[in-house]
């Protein structure tokens, strides 16, 4: 670490506290695939919240292919959304209740080859059984064309812990280098 | 087996004036690097440019979009020497919070994204997403002043995010 052209101190983190966060699990695709689950989530009890970080694309040639979340493999129409969207021209808001997943974030394809969108995904209090899960995101890529930058919000209407979630596209398969890590944090 | 990570890599705080931080040898065993930085700047309309591996190239493109309070805004940058996150109104002399997050950026085998978060009381919030067109891992990380100085007592703050469970 430098620093131009002034003096500066520098100092580090103090310890004493325990460790907030931390990583659980990662998945790195070899090969292009449909879907990632994350489960045996309930192991995971002792964790308040779920982070999840994505790098990926889809294999299709599209320009927008929703990543949908599933908890606990429900695929009934108990989610519901809500986004900000940001497209370099104007803002645009957008929402969706009573439907089989949530779409918790988007991506591109092959059509714009440049760009790797990236999500962060926070599931808040994911193993209470007294509450509805609520997810939130930050989304977005900037390719040389269609860019974008979102903030979601999801609901999974069921007060059921979270012991597994599946990612899948709404278009095309998670290509090869794609990139999915779960955290916890404390 | 859980990895503790969310690691402080390096933190600084001005003394005095500077015109630019530079955090270099960035450990590359991290899968992601989260910038948290209070810029305040010397005097108004002073804003933090990011530019990574010293990349003086047109290679950083981003999109934004803001909310001041009493409307919304989006616009989109390509070609740009840094990433130039400006601002409606320029302003960043007030206290800021601005976090910067770099994904995947050790990975050789595409473009590193940039997701950030301004937020200013003064003047507005503001969500961004970024591209340095450029496939090399990102080595080091130059934060500068668009012009003038950073005053004393700005922050700047790196951390790490594991990405392999050891």
């Amino acid at each position: 670490m430098s620093l131009i052209p002034f003096g500066f101190w520098a100092a580090s983190g103090g310890g004493g506290a325990a460790n907030a966060y931390d990583l659980l699990e990662t998945t790195t695709l070899t090969s292009n695939t449909a879907s990632v689950t994350f489960s045996g989530l309930g192991d995971y009890s002792d964790y308040a919240h779920l982070q999840i970080r994505i790098v990926s694309r889809t294999s299709d040639a599209t320009t927008n292919a929703n990543i949908n979340l599933n908890f606990n493999g429900d695929t009934g129409t108990n989610y519901a959304t809500h986004d900000l969207e940001g497209n370099g021209t104007s803002v645009g808001s957008g929402s969706a209740a009573s439907i089989a997943n949530i779409r918790v974030a988007q991506n591109i394809g092959t059509s714009l080859a440049d760009a790797w969108p990236a999500a962060v995904i926070d599931i808040l209090d994911f193993s209470s059984g007294l509450k509805n899960t609520t997810t939130r995101t930050l989304n977005g890529w900037a390719s040389s064309s269609t860019p974008r930058i979102f903030l979601r919000s999801g609901l999974w209407n069921d007060t059921s812990a979270v012991t597994s979630m599946s990612f899948a596209l709404s278009s095309g398969d998670f290509i090869a280098a794609s990139r999915l890590s779960l955290y916890g944090v404390k | 087996m859980a990895t503790p990570t969310y690691d402080l890599l390096e933190s600084v705080t001005l003394a005095s004036l500077a015109s630019s931080v530079t955090f270099s040898s960035i450990d590359q065993s991290y899968g992601d690097l989260i910038l948290v930085m209070n810029p305040i700047a010397s005097s108004v309309g002073i804003t933090p440019y990011t530019r990574l591996n010293g990349d003086t190239g047109g290679n950083y493109n981003w999109v934004r979009m803001t909310g001041s309070g009493s409307s919304t805004e989006s616009s989109a940058q390509a070609s740009r020497t840094s990433f130039d996150f400006s601002y409606p109104g320029g302003r960043n002399d007030s206290s800021t919070l601005f976090i910067q997050q770099f994904m995947d950026f050790s990975a050789t085998d595409k473009h590193t994204t940039v997701l950030a978060r301004h937020n200013n009381p003064s003047d507005a919030v503001a969500a961004y997403a970024g591209r340095w067109a450029n496939t090399s891992a990102v080595t080091s990380l130059t934060i500068f002043a668009s012009f003038s100085n950073f005053a004393a007592g700005a922050t700047f703050n790196l951390y790490g995010i594991a990405k392999t469970v050891v």
